[in-house]
């Protein structure tokens, strides 16, 4: 490839690299207790949940950040970090046209559009910007069925019983230091609950955004499928680029009782530094499900971008007969380091485990898959299938795969399959030769690639996330 | 339809071809044998438009067209077709699913609609029913795990299914046995018609028994130092290359 | 030192200069030094890594007639049955370890097929270049048979010619007055852009037992095609020990397909050396063994050139109280980048006392290179048995189809059309269905 393309693709604007101009309203840098009352006062929180935060964060005042060998970054600074920035809102939000239309423009821009054709296809939003929910639409449709789907400051308020039935359950303040952190900053997020029998009748969906340089974004989403029922949910994020590095640590607890489904798939758009590999984000994300018996969770996401990565979807197939799965494509490009991966915890009997992981490595770029398959010693007949592929992209990224197993039921059947596989100048001149140029050569051994994933995504999700798969690789062989 | 004026090539200061001139006319079959570095492969991938190889003189015109202007996939559109020497493996592209991009871009190329599913379908059919490959291979991961012969035939299979109007083979006989070599010939010669050319690279005659060339070129230190008809290939099965290489010392 | 190993010993110091070669001084060195590294070593036992699994102490104990003779009263209706008697091919035949002439079919136009006697004794040219280039020194049954080999197949064909029919080389063994071991050696050179297609086997037809220590040298030039195939049917009073070493040029493609459903114990030591860049080597096999047998792949391919494919696949089915041992090495040098290199042994334990011992070795040392390696060792899929029984397919033939449609896979390179023909109808016959029966 020659050097002039590779200029132009790396000097072009990464696509949502801008700033909006609205009104901040921002706490001082810094965490202690005073913070953490402020940030709960702000949100007029009952007694328990400040009670609740307070306990985190003196459990996170004892823990020691962790290390991991193969992902290299400079540590943030937690007390330079913000941890609250939410815009001014003039008033109690009515409908969509009481949004602030500065707002509103951030959100065309983004490619969300809160208009007639959304409403149309079904898809209700909850928009998070800089940590205060702005916008939630067909909260009424979904209450005819009993859904429940707002923002988790909403819920505090509205739905305290089932908050606190089910916050902190699957993911304890202690299981770990980020864990420990967003529980006890954590600002907002959504909340779902899908009552017994009931077929959520869209896809639920929430947007990202990081705003203001220094902010951290603490997100807490929790979602509960009762007996029986079945939804599916969508996360998609994307980030401004910014010179310092910013940290994303959120929590994202799934709960599908008896015979419940719950499908969880993430589009994730982090800018990932420039070509220097400078400012960057961090991206440090704890996120479980737990299925009761019969239940099924499926994990879904497509990721690329983010300096650091560092994030194990993982489901605890705990009632008989459950099963859990794994579906991802992670992207790394200049020097972005993924360190991803799954844990598929077998304890009940009869579980089914399947994961399909395929990273794409380009660039200085490395990506590394850790995997965990643990069958507990009475997880009768635990099967697990797990294929893990690696695609290199030129000769300067990196690949590696650490699964571990550990079986102590003698009944359990594990396959794994791990592939390694180039692609360089003489596969892309093959394709030229056959009349295909570059960038549809590119395209075509990506998505080919990334089809058995892709396929798992929602429609619309999959579209965006092909697009984004090939503006995340332009220019990376060369 | 192909005409080559003193086409001089180099690869990283290490001048390959010094000053080819070769014609190719609609209908006709060419052979270009040579010894070991004379230049063969060299000759192909500047036709196919290798950037790594630098023309630095001559020209290329295809149909009155200048080539040398052209990226490699607008050669291809212009009907060019290179069955590679060593083909590479695409994994997760798979056979039918390459083949369908690759017509349908030309076609977009050309300025022309893509082609219908179904007709699609039937030609991929009919296409590896003539080269005896299993439909099995379609939807194999592109070249990957397939044996050397395999990767030949599959190359064929593409040529048959693109319809080329100038085919280069760089050394398609390579690994062949008698059997698979046979049917590789029969695919070659089922697509021959008047308004398209052949062009087979090899080192040895063997190939020829089946596509029986018009005219046939020995390359000697990148520069064609010897053309006839049938009857020189037969002579350098029997003499071998060194008579040339004294010729020409 | 076993009694066998002084028993041979001595036959040497007797037979040396009778044996074919004796005028050539290179041979009778290569001889000599070969049995001085004997003399050394001796015969492997367990305690060796390399025959770790595999007891020769049995075989080894027997009293055997070492230097053998000739058998006139053999005639064609004897051994029809162990060739390819629906195909036109080439013959030699060899009885005792002598060479049959009235049995034999040769040629001497563009390609050379006949015996390592007469090469030994009138090429010494093409003696020096190639005897002993293929096999390396040190290995101890490759020594002794440098030492003894006295006769053997001879192939040789030139550069662009392809062999016209198969050649098919049989080795008989009919010594009625004691148990024999026998030595006999392959030289098969094919030269540049050369093609030949080989069957080959080894049969006692006698009542006594037999040890044949066998050495095939295989020289492959560039661009040259060589398919080679082993019927290992023997007796069950016949042990061999087949030491195959190739050497392959660049953009050479051989095969090498094994078939080992006879003997009492089978060791089959093949080498692969891959000396020049885009080159191919196979290497199949289908085993299926019974009460009081074993059979021991070893296997090595050594990749020292960029850019080449291997691919190994070996199929085992074991009844009774068989014994299969397989070990698979690939060896990739670190110049050899862009590897290409599969192996997959693939196992099925029909019998509770049936034993299997896989042992899988990578040694990678390029960095760019695709290597893979699987191997399962299991028992019939139950649950596809139940469905075969429950559509009225008896126990036995539902075994029998589905082990026979895991062993039939491994014949898929087999390009002589009636020896894949034949192997398949052994093979049904070992798994005891009836092949109308089957797809």
């Amino acid at each position: 490839m020659s050097d002039e393309i590779l200029d132009e693709i790396t000097a072009s604007d990464y696509k949502y690299g801008f700033t909006t101009d609205i009104e901040s309203d921002t706490v001082p840098p810094g965490l202690n207790e005073e913070v953490i009352r402020m940030i709960s006062a702000k949100k007029n929180e009952p007694e328990w949940m400040l009670e609740w935060r307070l306990d985190a964060f003196r459990i996170w005042s004892e823990m020691v950040e962790p290390e991991w060998p193969n992902v290299t970054y400079q540590k943030p600074d937690f007390q330079a970090i913000s941890y609250y920035s939410a815009p001014k809102q003039k008033k109690e939000l009515g409908s969509l046209d009481e949004v602030d239309p500065e707002l509103l423009k951030t959100f065309e821009r983004l490619g969300i559009s809160l208009d007639e054709q959304k409403r149309l296809s079904g898809v209700a939003m909850d928009v998070v910007v800089d940590s205060i929910s702005v916008a939630t639409t067909f909260k009424k449709t979904l209450g005819e069925k009993g859904i429940i789907f707002c923002s988790m400051s909403d819920a505090i308020q509205e739905h305290p019983e089932l908050v606190r039935k089910h916050l902190g359950t699957i993911v304890p303040k202690r299981d770990n230091f980020y864990a420990a952190l967003n529980s006890a900053v954590f600002t907002d997020g959504s909340f779902c609950y899908i009552p017994k029998g009931v077929r959520c009748p869209m896809e639920l969906s929430t947007y990202f955004r990081i705003n203001e340089a220094g902010t951290g974004q603490f997100e807490r989403t929790l979602v509960v499928a009762d007996e029986g029922s079945f939804v599916s949910y969508l996360e998609g994020c994307t980030a401004p680029s910014r010179d310092e590095n910013q940290l994303h640590a959120a929590v994202v607890e799934l709960i599908a009782l008896d015979d419940a489904e719950i499908k969880y798939s993430t589009v994730q758009n982090w800018y990932p530094g420039d070509a220097n590999g400078l400012g960057g984000v961090y991206n440090f994300v704890t996120k479980r499900g737990l299925c009761e018996r019969n239940a099924k969770i499926s994990w879904t996401q497509v990721e690329t971008g983010s300096a650091v990565t560092w994030k194990y979807p993982s489901c605890i197939l705990k009632g008989d007969h459950s099963v859990g799965e794994f579906y991802s494509v992670a992207v790394t490009n200049k020097y972005q380091q993924a360190d991803t991966g799954t844990k598929m915890i077998h304890l009940g009997k009869n579980t089914k485990s399947t994961i399909i992981s395929k990273g794409i490595s380009a660039g200085k770029s490395h990506n590394s898959y850790r995997g965990l398959v643990r069958v507990g010693a009475r997880a009768e007949n635990a099967r697990n299938f797990s294929q893990c592929d690696s695609l290199l992209m030129g000769d300067q990224c990196g690949a590696h795969t650490f699964p571990y197993i550990e079986a102590q039921n003698p009944t359990a059947q594990i396959e794994h399959e791990a592939t390694t596989s180039k692609i360089g100048e003489d596969q892309l001149f093959y394709c030229n030769q056959r009349g295909i140029g570059t960038e549809e050569a590119i395209a075509l051994i990506v998505n080919g690639y990334c089809k058995e994933v892709l396929n798992q995504l929602p429609m619309e999700f999959a579209v965006e996330a092909q697009k984004l798969l090939e503006v995340s690789l332009e220019g990376s062989v060369g | 339809m192909l005409k080559i004026k003193d086409l001089q090539a180099q690869i990283e200061d290490n001048q390959i071809l010094k000053g080819i001139n070769l014609e190719i006319n609609a209908g006709e079959v060419h052979a270009i044998m040579g010894p070991n570095g004379s230049g063969k492969s060299t000759l192909s991938s500047v036709v196919a438009g290798r950037d790594e190889y630098e023309v630095i003189g001559g020209t290329i015109d295809f149909e009155g067209e200048d080539l040398l202007d052209l990226a490699p996939e607008e050669r291809a559109h212009k009907g060019i077709f290179l069955s590679f020497q060593y083909p590479v493996e695409i994994p997760g592209v798979t056979v039918s699913n390459f083949i369908k991009t690759a017509i349908n871009e030309s076609r977009k190329g050309r300025g022309e609609e893509p082609m219908e599913a179904r007709e699609m379908l039937a030609k991929m059919r009919e296409k590896s029913a003539l080269l005896e490959m299993d439909k099995s291979y379609l939807s194999r991961s592109l070249n990957e795990g397939f044996s050397g012969g395999e990767k030949k035939r599959n190359e064929i299979f593409q040529m048959a299914m693109l319809e080329p109007k100038l085919a280069i083979l760089d050394e398609t006989d390579s690994g062949l046995d008698i059997d698979a070599l046979r049917i590789v010939a029969n695919g070659v010669n089922k697509l021959r018609s008047k308004d398209n050319a052949v062009v087979v690279i090899t080192h040895y005659q063997r190939l020829l028994d089946y596509i029986k060339p018009d005219y046939v070129h020995v390359l000697y230190k990148g520069r064609i130092v010897k053309s006839g008809g049938p009857e020189l290939a037969l002579e350098l099965e029997e003499r071998g290359y060194d008579w040339i290489k004294a010729e020409n010392a | 030192m076993t009694d066998l190993a002084q028993d041979l010993l001595s036959s040497f110091l007797v037979a040396e200069s009778e044996l074919n070669g004796s005028k050539n001084l290179g041979v009778v060195t290569l001889r000599k030094q070969a049995m001085d590294r004997f003399e050394k070593s001796g015969f492997p036992t367990t305690k060796d890594e390399e025959w770790k699994y595999t007891n020769l102490k049995p075989v080894l104990k027997q009293e055997y007639r070492i230097l053998l003779k000739g058998d006139d009263a053999v005639s064609f209706a004897d051994i029809k049955q162990y060739l390819l008697s629906d195909l036109d091919t080439y013959k030699l035949v060899f009885i005792n370890g002598k060479y049959s002439s009235w049995l034999s079919e040769t040629s001497h136009r563009e390609f050379d097929v006949c015996t390592f006697a007469a090469a030994l004794n009138k090429y010494p040219d093409t003696i020096a270049e190639y005897l002993g280039k293929a096999a390396p020194e040190g290995a101890t049954f490759v020594d002794l048979n440098t030492a003894f080999a006295d006769d053997g197949a001879f192939v040789r064909v030139k550069r662009n010619q392809t062999v016209d029919k198969p050649i098919e080389v049989l080795y008989l063994t009919t010594d009625e007055n004691g148990a024999a071991f026998s030595q006999n050696r392959n030289l098969i050179v094919v030269e540049e852009n050369a093609e030949v297609q080989i069957v080959e086997r080894h049969q006692n037809i006698g009542t006594q037992p037999s040890f044949t220590n066998f050495v095939s040298e295989v020289f492959a030039a560039a661009d040259s095609r060589v398919s080679y195939y082993k019927v290992q049917n023997d007796a069950l009073h016949a042990s061999l020990v087949d030491n195959t070493h190739i050497k392959q040029e660049r953009q050479s493609n051989v095969h090498v397909g094994t078939y080992s459903f006879g003997g009492k114990l089978v060791r089959n030591n093949l080498h692969f050396y891959a000396n020049g860049e885009h080159s191919e080597s196979h290497m199949d096999g289908v085993t299926i063994i019974s009460d009081g047998q074993t059979v021991d792949h070893h296997t090595l391919v050594d990749h020292a050139e960029p850019n080449c494919y291997s691919r190994e696949l070996y199929k085992g089915i074991y009844l009774g109280n068989s014994h299969g041992i397989f070990n698979g090495k690939v060896m990739v040098r670190q110049k050899a980048q862009k590897t290409n290199a599969f192996q997959q042994n693939d196992n099925i334990l029909l019998s509770d006392k049936a034993k299997v011992d896989t042992k899988p070795q990578l040694e990678i040392f390029a960095d760019d290179v695709k290597c893979s390696h699987g191997c399962t060792i299991g028992q019939l899929d139950q649950n596809a048995l139940f469905y075969l029984r429950s559509r009225g397919i008896p126990k036995k033939e539902a075994e029998g189809l589905m082990t026979y449609a895991f062993a039939s896979d491994a014949l898929e390179y087999v390009k002589i059309p009636q020896l894949e023909k034949r192997l398949n109808k052994v093979i049904a016959n070992k798994l005891g269905i009836n092949l109308e029966f089957a797809l």
